[in-house]
């Protein structure tokens, strides 16, 4: 196959790395493109987007009358699960706030979680993911060789949520996603559909050595389907319908209740730190800054001159980059050795193994075609 | 390179894992040979005074340590029982200490204490310097450091004291002369001011 | 001044942690090394981690477990379980750890405390004491296994045992408060206090920062450790680890 020529964006930072991305005849790519035409015309955070948010929240309160809680909120201590936590109180709603601990929490992210739910006086119920599980599926993803290894921590976060708003019977879950921070996604090349549960079942038959009967599991029918539209539970994003400057809203947070700042989106996890850091850009080439960087240049919140100069250095600390190296195999219980032999190791990608992606591909289209989605990986 | 002297006492996991986060660069030295390259000396410590300077005899570090301390000035940190050693003797044991630094250890006095506990001195306590000293700097001198020791350092000159602390009475906590320096705390568990006084052990 | 000392206690049950209600009933807590990591982040004063199975399966200490959770420590750690000989004591040390607890090894062979002693220092061994009140006049006894195995020893006398044998340290766990949330036995702490002159810590019953600042006012210089108290958050026991800021310490102690 024919190496491609490198080529980034005029408008944003996204280049080839991205395999499958389209310039256009002024060089600007198809992530900026799809924005422009269909995410921007119908993103409302102005006096439209709050009159549409309170008409929500009117309903979300209304069903929620009489039972002990009206929503659902998954927590990470991140600035998205950050802000939104401050905002549904805000809006005066009553979320169950609901944290998953995969093992990787750093520091500031149990702080966050912490002053955020102690000074808004909300409850906090936490699912504790079996470690022994964990470990070894994040070992097997890691021996098949894939760009997406931080698959069990994310679909572990999605099954537990699901699982949780279906046990209480909470039919709204509100999630921090926002056309601010990600209006362009990373690609499915890079990071594969996490809800996947043939991609997940396959890798793990194949490299895991502990049976799953603990670790929660979703697929992409059962939540986008089943629960969404026979259980009757909603999705709400209210960050879509309020400004969101990312640098406010973390000033603002730091201010009002101690919230601790993290160096770069996604650090709450340090297994994510070390994935989006190290292993996905230096293995791979993937480099995640470019996504987020590239979401910020949109939205204006960063010039393109910016981001260029801070992708010439490494999204990791090169300082403390063999401690990390160390911590990650200490706690997966590999030496380093080990672990420098899976980033030795020849690259595969999701293709190499089981997918659904086939239903991925027709539920987009049915999706988009409804006009119930915009944008999205692709 | 800092050596950190291996005699068979004191947590030297915890002073190394401390060095390799600061990036400072350090080995650790058991036979007297490979002290040759040492720029600077840890002398970790943890239990008595007898058995310690035994250790030190019997594996022929004395002689070496001697040798590189007193005549080529080979800046040197000793830590808890590391640090007690430098005194002439101990009331603790029969043994005589390196001699390095003017002073007696002594057993905590309790007899006029009017509370509990009495000995050991456990827990984080304060330190006060009596002059500015670089060891000193970036350290939160209210948060102190954690001591964990049963005998004291009492020095017979004054300016031999770098900081002292208050436990029933005011001892040295921190014990200098020329090249030659003794903390009774432990540094290597003492957080962000134990990290700080390494690093900056390290800069002298 | 020495300040009194604040201590999150973790307990081990099948490699992960667990916390539990009057010793029974372990409740997944998540993986060791990460909370100790958390904690060392959080600049606690020290550490106590205790393997629950290590007696009762008649195996040893976790020496790997105990090096990289050592590893993770910038301030003292104390390991105990399945701790039986003076080379468990020194291995443990030597991998990190500034302090070895025992318990059922101290009632079946007390003269252990003092070789420990001798080989690593007494400051370093440290007595855990699990007490339990017993019968109808609810008289306090020394409990073993898990607090499975009455012993039939006074934990008054026992302490005072200890203590002549070179102990550094004795930690009084209260099973009837442990994992309660109600506060701390102050009746058995008094009681230990006043036999014994060397540091003691109280542990069992913590539910809030309120009970950690009674036991400091009365008691004085004197740790005070707590399992749940440092792992739950809220009225669903949500897995959340906490410690107080150094500010609210600080307003603690005044």
């Amino acid at each position: 196959m024919k190496e491609r020529a490198y080529q980034v964006c005029t408008n944003c930072v996204m280049d080839t790395t991205d395999s499958k991305i389209i310039f256009d005849e002024k060089g600007v790519c198809d992530h900026c493109n799809d924005y422009y035409k269909n995410i921007l015309p119908n993103w409302h955070s102005d006096q439209r987007g709050r009159d549409e948010l309170e008409k929500i929240v009117k309903k979300i309160k209304k069903e929620g009358q009489g039972k002990d809680f009206d929503c659902i909120m998954g927590m990470s201590g991140g600035i998205d699960s950050s802000y939104l936590t401050y905002w549904a109180k805000e809006l005066g709603l009553r979320p169950l706030v609901f944290h998953v601990d995969a093992g990787w929490n750093s520091q500031q992210a149990v702080n966050n979680i912490e002053v955020l739910v102690d000074k808004l006086g909300l409850d906090l119920y936490t699912e504790v993911i079996d470690w022994e599980e964990m470990k070894d599926l994040q070992l097997a993803f890691f021996k098949a060789g894939v760009p997406h290894i931080d698959t069990p921590q994310d679909h572990a976060f999605f099954a537990t949520m699901y699982k949780f708003a279906h046990k209480h019977n909470i039919k709204y879950i509100l999630t921090g996603a926002n056309y601010s921070t990600e209006c362009i996604r990373n690609p499915i090349e890079w990071m594969y559909y996490q809800s996947d549960l043939t991609q997940l079942k396959d890798i793990h038959r194949k490299f895991g050595k502990k049976p799953l009967k603990n670790f929660p599991m979703t697929s992409i029918l059962k939540h986008k389907v089943y629960l969404r539209y026979i259980k009757g539970i909603r999705v709400v994003t209210p960050l879509n319908y309020v400004p969101y400057n990312k640098e406010e809203a973390m000033q603002l947070l730091v201010d009002k209740f101690g919230w601790q700042r993290y160096p770069q989106k996604h650090f709450e996890s340090r297994f994510t730190k070390f994935y989006e850091g190290y292993w996905l850009p230096k293995k791979f080439g993937y480099d995640t800054r470019k996504v987020q960087y590239s979401s910020l240049i949109l939205t204006n919140q960063m010039t393109r001159e910016n981001a260029v100069k801070n992708l010439a250095s490494p999204a990791y600390n090169e300082e403390t980059i063999a401690q990390d190296f160390e911590y990650i195999s200490t706690k997966l219980g590999i030496s380093t050795k080990e672990l420098q032999s899976y980033f030795d190791a020849p690259n595969k990608s999701y293709r190499d193994y089981k997918t659904q992606e086939s239903v991925y591909k027709v539920g987009a289209r049915i999706m988009r075609a409804l006009g119930l989605v915009r944008g999205g990986k692709r | 390179m800092i050596a950190i002297v291996n005699y068979g006492s004191g947590n030297i996991q915890a002073i190394g894992n401390i060095f390799k986060r600061s990036n400072i660069d350090f080995f650790v030295a058991e036979a007297p040979e490979q002290l040759e390259q040492a720029t600077k000396l840890i002398l970790p410590g943890v239990g008595a005074f007898d058995k310690t300077m035994q250790q030190l005899i019997d594996s022929g570090l004395k002689e070496k340590l001697d040798d590189l301390v007193l005549h080529r000035k080979v800046p040197v940190l000793g830590i808890c029982v590391g640090m007690q050693i430098l005194g002439k003797d101990s009331e603790e044991g029969q043994l005589n200490g390196l001699g390095w630094i003017d002073g007696h250890v002594k057993k905590i006095d309790v007899s006029k204490f009017t509370h509990k506990p009495h000995v050991p001195h456990m827990g984080w306590n304060s330190v006060k310097p009596l002059h500015q000293h670089p060891l000193m700097e970036g350290i939160d001198l209210n948060q102190g450091f954690y001591f964990l020791h049963t005998y004291f350092f009492s020095c017979n000159k004054k300016e031999n004291i770098l900081c002292t602390t208050e436990y029933g009475n005011e001892f040295a906590s921190g014990v200098y002369s020329n090249n030659v320096y003794g903390m009774q705390f432990h540094p290597e568990k003492s957080h962000s001011n134990g990290i700080q006084l390494l690093e900056n052990f390290a800069k002298l | 001044m020495l300040r009194p000392r604040i201590i999150p206690c973790l307990l081990v049950h099948k490699k992960g942690l667990v916390k539990t209600i009057n010793f029974k009933n372990p409740k997944y807590v998540g993986d060791p090394i990460n909370a100790v990591k958390i904690f060392n982040e959080k600049e606690v004063d020290e550490l106590i981690v205790l393997d629950m199975d290590a007696t009762v399966d008649g195996r040893e200490p976790d020496f790997t477990m105990i090096k990289n959770l050592a590893a993770e420590c910038r301030m003292p750690l104390c390991y105990g379980g399945g701790v039986k000989s003076v080379d468990h004591a020194k291995k443990i040390i030597n991998l990190g750890a500034e302090k070895v607890a025992i318990s059922s090894a101290a009632i079946e062979n007390p003269s252990l405390v003092a070789a420990i002693a001798e080989a690593v220092g007494k400051q370093s061994v440290i007595a855990v004491l699990d007490v339990k009140k017993k019968g109808l006049f609810g008289k306090y006894e020394v409990f073993i296994h898990n607090g499975t195995k009455a012993t039939g020893k006074d934990p008054r006398e026992f302490a005072i045992e200890l203590e002549r044998q070179g102990v550094g340290e004795i930690v009084i766990n209260s099973i009837d408060q442990d994992g309660v949330m109600k506060g701390f036995d102050l009746k058995l702490t008094e009681l230990i206090r006043e036999a014994v002159n060397v540091p003691i810590t109280t542990l069992g019953g913590a539910g809030s920062l309120a009970d950690l600042k009674h036991i400091i006012d009365k008691f004085g210089i004197i740790g005070v450790a707590a399992g749940s108290l440092f792992v739950f958050k809220g009225i669903y026991k949500a897995v959340l680890i906490n410690y107080p800021k150094r500010e609210e310490i600080n307003t603690m102690l005044k």
